[in-house]
């Protein structure tokens, strides 16, 4: 197949952050690299659907597909006098810069009010490990001016609790997610944490996670095993508590080249089922072509902790993942989870020997520009590391999270460097970055030779033999849907 | 073990007693001492750890912050302090392999967890202050400890108005029969994974 090799394209400025390196000190980007080209994401996947974000409509594009999404959603639960909680997730707002994540917040709320004559309607906004993120994003996209003071806020798995009984037992939520009368759970189809949840029930997974308490989310890593752990999101999910205040859901649809659309619905499991079906066709394409990179150097070099750098819509934790396919449930452990991690012992090797390593064809990392904020030192014992500049080691040096960090890499002066380094430990000249570019992937000339040539045979393999297999283990009827 | 090279310093001008600070500490280091106006938080330095929930949680911008100690210290619990056998057996009982990683962010395995219990340690906050476990993202480690502690015939009580820490939760050992046929044909392997649980644990027997 012919695709054009494209000059870089830029990543997003970065962003100031409590969590990451000031702005200024980020001089040199990768894409900036002598030899670094851009492969469009759809030149390689033809099949992609068209984006609505970015596109020449702008974000009012996002605003229409969430009012259309939500024109046969029924809100009659919702009583003018009510109280409506919108329950939303930090990592909207990775995605294509955040606004298309927010601007379908505001439309939620806007329909909400037209159509119930509800006008107590709130924002939650769940966080990861990073408790100020969502505070962040509210006031950066202006939701606490849209939402009313007071009415948009992020909450934390160490916030006050709230017991919930479930199938399998008490599990605890997070009691500002739910002390409205009705809960709407606004989030994204971003297969993102894929080598955690394994794409079951993907998005149920915010109410095992954004809306949860430390105990469920410590269940989840530790407890239930690493294909049962999105149990917990499920077992909340059906409880009465939860059933007695949800509505509907509405889902942005990114792909691996931007925002296809929005999707809402009152049954969750049929959202899940669409979008599952949608990733395991376009994720699971460009996952499983990564995946067959036989060596490289990653470089990472976005506004986001180690694992979240993404590039083609996929986070550096997949593809460190992806010794095995993530996707297939007949492997019990990825190469990266936390099972994973938890089962190497005092000497850094595995416990019990089939534990697969973490994607061996990543041979060095570069790590430009990243945030704390997620436990990360396993990545530097198991990669050659070396950080870009003392103020990135700094970030790491004062994070809670990876104070042994620096312990595992070394510092190069500047990225010039930090590159030719990497090139001498990893004797290769394959360079693939993490940047988030738009639509695209940021690689060194080598490589993109090397991902065209592959392209053609992933395309056919996920097709024909992976997403039917991927859909069987779930329980899901593919028939016609593939 | 875990290094700490950071505390957390109070601002009494800003600070206002509101008491979050106190309620979400995972070592009981931060407390409000005074009356009506004049409440303020106090950090104990001596059990610190510098990780930053009350910095993460507090409403009033400046009131606390983190500073960098003049000179980073270690704490944690040497295994080797306690019989290997009996943090073994402990483990065990809970199901999880002495040597597995129970806080990401610490480094913290299993058997210094139960080597703090079987030394004296009788609630997570008591292990947090010996080991530093849960000092990290404070999110993802407590129920592993929760089972050590029970594994030890030990039932903590939360800390009164605290909001640390709730309760223990299922494991993939209690989930009824029943539940996993239920679910096993949608994704969840739950035999599969008890499966590798499993020898995960006979491989340390």
């Amino acid at each position: 197949m012919v695709v054009k090799l494209e000059k870089p394209v830029r990543p997003l400025l970065p962003k100031q952050s409590r969590y990451g390196p000031d702005p200024d000190h980020i001089k040199t980007r990768a894409c900036d690299l002598e030899n670094i080209v851009s492969l469009r994401v759809r030149e390689l996947f033809r099949d992609i659907p068209e984006n609505i974000y970015p596109s020449e409509r702008g974000i009012k594009a996002v605003r229409e597909a969430t009012v259309d999404a939500l024109a046969n959603v029924d809100m009659s639960m919702i009583k003018p006098e009510d109280s409506v909680n919108i329950l939303g997730s930090h990592h909207g707002f990775l995605l294509a810069g955040g606004e298309p994540y927010a601007e379908m917040l505001k439309a939620i709320k806007d329909v909400i009010a037209e159509k119930t004559g509800s006008e107590n309607i709130r924002l939650k906004v769940g966080v990861g490990l990073r408790f100020r993120e969502s505070d962040e994003y509210i006031r950066r996209f202006g939701l606490d001016e849209y939402f009313g003071k007071g009415k948009a806020k992020g909450v934390t798995p160490i916030d006050e609790g709230i017991p919930i009984e479930t199938e399998i037992g008490t599990l605890y939520g997070i009691k500002k997610c739910y002390d409205a009368d009705w809960i709407v759970h606004a989030h994204n189809s971003d297969v993102r944490e894929i080598h955690f949840h394994r794409h079951v029930d993907r998005a149920v997974k915010p109410f095992g996670m954004s809306y949860a308490r430390i105990e469920t989310r410590s269940t989840y890593h530790h407890n239930l095993g690493p294909r049962g752990a999105n149990f917990v999101a499920r077992a909340i999910f059906n409880s009465e508590f939860v059933q007695n205040k949800w509505t509907f859901a509405t889902f942005l649809k990114p792909t691996p080249a931007g925002i296809a659309g929005v999707d809402a619905d009152n049954d969750l499991f049929a959202l899940d089922e669409r979008l599952t079906i949608d990733n395991f066709r376009y994720y699971g394409k460009i996952l499983s072509l990564l995946s067959r990179i036989d060596e490289c150097i990653v470089v990472l070099d976005f506004q986001a902790p180690i694992p979240y750098v993404f590039s083609a819509g996929m986070i550096f934790a997949n593809l460190s993942a992806s010794s095995v396919d993530i996707f297939d449930l007949d492997y019990p452990l990825p190469g990266y989870t936390w099972y994973t991690e938890a089962f190497y012992g005092k000497d850094d090797r595995p416990l019990i020997p089939d534990t697969p390593p973490v994607n061996p064809a990543i041979k060095a990392m570069v790590i430009n520009y990243a945030w704390g904020g997620y436990p990360s030192v396993f990545w530097a014992k198991m990669i050659p590391t070396i950080v870009v500049g003392e103020h990135q080691a700094d970030v790491f040096e004062k994070d809670p999270q990876n104070i042994e960090f620096m312990r595992h890499a070394v510092v190069a002066k500047d990225l010039q460097t930090a590159i030719e380094f990497a090139a001498r430990i990893a004797d290769t000249d394959k360079i693939l970055i993490f940047d988030g570019a738009p639509g695209a992937i940021n690689v060194s000339t080598p490589l993109a030779e090397e991902l065209v040539e592959k392209t053609f045979e992933v395309n056919k393999a996920v097709e024909q033999k992976s997403m039917p297999k991927w859909c069987r283990q779930r329980g899901m009827k593919i028939g016609d849907k593939i | 073990m875990r290094v700490v090279n950071m505390y957390a310093e109070v601002n009494s001008e800003i600070c206002t007693g509101c008491k979050i600070c106190e309620k979400v500490c995972p070592t009981l280091s931060i407390k409000i001492f005074g009356e009506k106006k004049e409440k303020r938080a106090v950090v104990d330095l001596n059990t610190c750890a510098g990780c930053g929930a009350c910095v993460e949680r507090c409403d009033f911008e400046g009131a606390i912050a983190l500073k960098t100690l003049e000179e980073s210290k270690i704490i944690g619990v040497d295994p080797r302090l306690v019989d290997e056998k009996e943090i073994a057996e402990l483990c065990f009982e809970a199901k999880i392999h002495p040597e597995q990683i129970v806080c990401f962010c610490t480094g913290t395995r299993a058997d210094e967890v139960a080597a703090a219990i079987l030394l004296g340690a009788t609630s997570p906050e008591e292990i947090s202050i010996k080991t530093g476990v849960r000092t990290g993202c404070k999110v993802e480690c407590i129920e592993p400890i929760l089972r050590l502690l029970k594994a030890a015939g030990i039932e903590p009580k939360p800390v009164e108005k605290g909001w640390q820490w709730y309760g223990i939760t299922p494991t993939v050992w209690d989930i009824s029969e029943e539940i996993i046929q239920k679910y096993s044909a949608r994704g969840f392997y739950f035999d599969e994974d008890k499966a590798l649980l499993k020898k995960l644990l006979d491989s340390a027997k």
